[in-house]
């Protein structure tokens, strides 16, 4: 069975040296860095600090070259990229309504009989509207792919082989944080999701969002104030019945236990897990097998240390 | 009476030694929710509290505490505000304007310093401080040749830390910039901000005008040098993102006017204007009362206001409430709003000061060019 290890933030504080040894593997290490986008590849502090040498796979690079001489790929990308944005735009004025909604419902006292059951409706309707978000978004991706069929992209391909050979001999990858919609995008570009899934992989931040069922956006401490929490898009769905929270202590207001308790219901029963500086969560067949300093969020929007089974 | 000099006072006149002791434990102005109490120690004839601040008198005496050398004098300010102040003291006929010397808080500009008060509430926000984190870009000097000024024209460029010359970045424009740098810690600021993705890695052209009464108040030829000489000598010499969206101009004061002239005398060019304690005077009738050099700003507001149009695509505003100027800043917002632009405006509890625009930094630069926060998870 392979093995997944998800890691909070590695800077200031890395962790990946001792997830290292959570992990059997035999094989050259490669690594996945497309979300540092411009500094993808800059590898050297990670490999001073685990004393290993790695490859990084360069997929941000390589896309952007074979983007520079496939152009009708590139209008291709661009125009789903760009009906993706106008998508997300949509979704977020049908989420501002629905998630004020299940909010104030959250908040108000009264007849808990009559109050449980209008609570439960606003979280369903939430949730509908997540999934018909998922399902419009997937729509798009196979409209993509199946255009990308047709056409002609020897440099692509070249390029993906490439990828695919040096995933296929390697005995461990590494997934890196970053911009999540970025890493997602060039994972895809490359239809690495089913090569991953039978990798051991150790991932850190945006790179263990992208290895869930879905990604989630969030940060309530961002300047301009509170955000809903959105979904993004699907994830590689390697990792399953987790919501990955990077840096959850500062991006989360954790003082609103009722905006917690929102977060916690709308995604349940998938548990929403934290992932600060020093957490590790190791997952074996599916199962938690280790977890360190990573908690889950709760119903009641508090949170518990999250134990292996 | 703040009920700490109450204590000091409650029965016989305090001794030197009391007075010493008092003044060695305690943080000054006294400051309580709502309120606030100078202390003055030392002879004089009079003691008045100066105040560049709109709204209140800004000179109000301080009161001689009986049997000691103590002047003092509360007054009401609503928690979260911060103003700056010396002491006016009047001593065998002499006048001078003093620090307050129980008070360590201090804020400069380009005629000196002030002591700051500040009110309840109030907290030098973290973001302006140097961050161990944070890297630090760097500060080059440049020299633009103006034909609009015939002559060349020194400016600073800040780049971003690990700047590429292969990645194309966001430009800000900055009159006053030496100011800026020196006073409201931009330096700072922008590292911090680009650190923490809260704005994009970003180039920043400093310029420092030699007669900003001349060159600030709607000069045709100061916007012909920003349009026509700055901004194609920064595009020639660094990587720079051409969209409107990605260039923009920060101004405090009479730099916010110049902005505001810049953008309206460059079409489609400057798509973000941070606009601070902007000196917007208009008449509706009569004539101003602020100067002659003032009148071509008058001007220019006057013809806006009479027909507005879109300047840019996003603007923001602050100024502060205790001073003047919140009545013009409140009267040119509708009229921006009006043009179909985005405009979102930040009164603060401050007044026109170097301090204030540096606290407004980060919700005006957020706002304008978000950085990529919501979607980076290192």
């Amino acid at each position: 069975m392979t093995v997944q290890v998800l890691l909070g933030p590695q800077t200031p504080h890395p962790n990946l040296a001792s997830a290292l040894e959570a992990v059997a593997f035999d094989g050259p290490i490669v690594s996945i860095t497309a979300g540092w986008r411009d500094s993808e590849g800059e590898t050297a502090e990670i490999e001073a600090d685990i004393g290993q040498p790695i490859e990084d796979l360069g997929l941000y690079h390589r896309a952007e070259q074979f983007f520079a001489v496939e152009s009708a790929f590139l209008e291709l990308h661009r125009a789903r990229q760009e009906r993706l944005q106008e998508l997300q735009k949509l979704y977020r004025i049908r989420l501002e309504t629905a998630i004020s909604a299940a909010r104030e419902l959250l908040r108000t006292q009264g007849d808990p009989e009559l109050l449980r059951l209008e609570q439960r409706a606003a979280i369903s309707q939430l949730r509908a509207l997540d999934r018909h978000h998922l399902r419009r978004i997937a729509a798009l991706h196979q409209d993509f792919d199946q255009q990308r069929k047709t056409m002609d992209i020897p440099a692509a391909t070249a390029e993906r082989e490439a990828v695919w050979e040096r995933v296929n001999k390697a005995g461990l990858v590494l997934i890196a944080g970053g911009h999540v919609a970025v890493l997602l995008n060039r994972i895809r570009l490359f239809r690495l999701g089913e090569l991953l899934a039978d990798k051991p992989i150790v991932a850190w931040s945006a790179g263990a969002m992208v290895l869930g069922e879905r990604i989630v956006l969030f940060h309530d401490n961002a300047p301009q104030g509170q955000r809903n929490a959105e979904v993004l898009d699907a994830g590689l769905g390697i990792v399953k019945n987790l919501v990955p929270l990077p840096d959850a202590k500062t991006r989360l207001d954790w003082s609103s236990r009722s905006r917690m308790a929102l977060f916690a219901r709308r995604f349940a029963p998938s548990r929403c897990c934290t992932l600060d500086f020093g957490s590790m969560i190791r997952i074996e067949g599916g199962k938690v097998t280790a977890a360190r300093g990573s908690e889950v969020m709760q119903r009641n929007g508090g949170k518990k240390g999250l134990v292996a089974k | 009476m703040n009920p700490l000099l109450e204590m000091l006072l409650a029965e016989a006149p305090p001794t030197v030694a009391e007075i010493d002791a008092f003044v060695a434990e305690n943080e000054f102005p006294l400051v309580e929710p709502g309120r606030v109490t100078f202390v003055y120690r030392g002879e004089a004839d009079e003691v008045l509290l100066r105040r560049w601040i709109s709204g209140h008198s800004t000179a109000q005496p301080l009161e001689r505490i009986e049997g000691t050398n103590l002047w003092a004098l509360t007054m009401d300010l609503p928690d979260g505000s911060r103003f700056e102040y010396k002491f006016e003291v009047l001593r065998s006929g002499t006048r001078l304007l003093v620090l307050d010397e129980l008070n360590g808080v201090l804020a400069h500009d380009p005629f000196g310093a002030n002591s700051v008060c500040q009110g309840h509430g109030y907290g030098r926000p973290d973001w302006t401080l140097p961050e161990p984190d944070s890297r630090s870009g760097t500060l080059d000097r440049l020299l633009i040749p103006s034909r609009a000024f015939g002559e060349r024209r020194e400016i600073q460029v800040y780049l971003p830390a690990r700047f590429r010359e292969t990645r194309n970045y966001p430009l800000l424009i900055v009159h006053d910039g030496r100011d800026y740098l020196r006073f409201a810690e931009l330096k700072t600021v922008l590292d911090n901000l680009v650190h923490r993705l809260e704005i994009p890695a970003m180039i920043v052209a400093l310029t420092q005008s030699p007669d900003r009464m001349a060159e600030y108040t709607c000069s045709e030829k100061h916007a012909r040098f920003l349009g026509e000489d700055l901004l194609p000598a920064m595009r020639e010499t660094f990587p720079l993102l051409q969209d409107p969206a990605n260039c923009g101009l920060l101004g405090s004061s009479l730099g916010a006017v110049a902005a505001l002239h810049a953008a309206a005398q460059n079409p489609n060019t400057f798509g973000r204007l941070f606009l601070q304690s902007g000196t917007f005077p208009f008449t509706d009738l009569g004539h101003h009362k602020k100067g002659p050099a003032l009148d071509p700003v008058v001007k220019f507001v006057n013809a806006y206001r009479a027909k507005p149009f879109r300047l840019a695509e996003r603007i923001f505003m602050s100024c502060g409430v205790y001073e003047s100027l919140i009545y013009e800043n409140r009267s040119l917002l509708p009229v921006l709003q009006g043009q179909g632009m985005q405009v979102n405006f930040e009164e603060a509890r401050d007044a026109h000061n170097w301090e204030n625009w540096r606290d407004r930094l980060r919700s005006g630069l957020t706002w304008l060019f978000p950085g990529p926060l919501w979607m980076v998870y290192e």
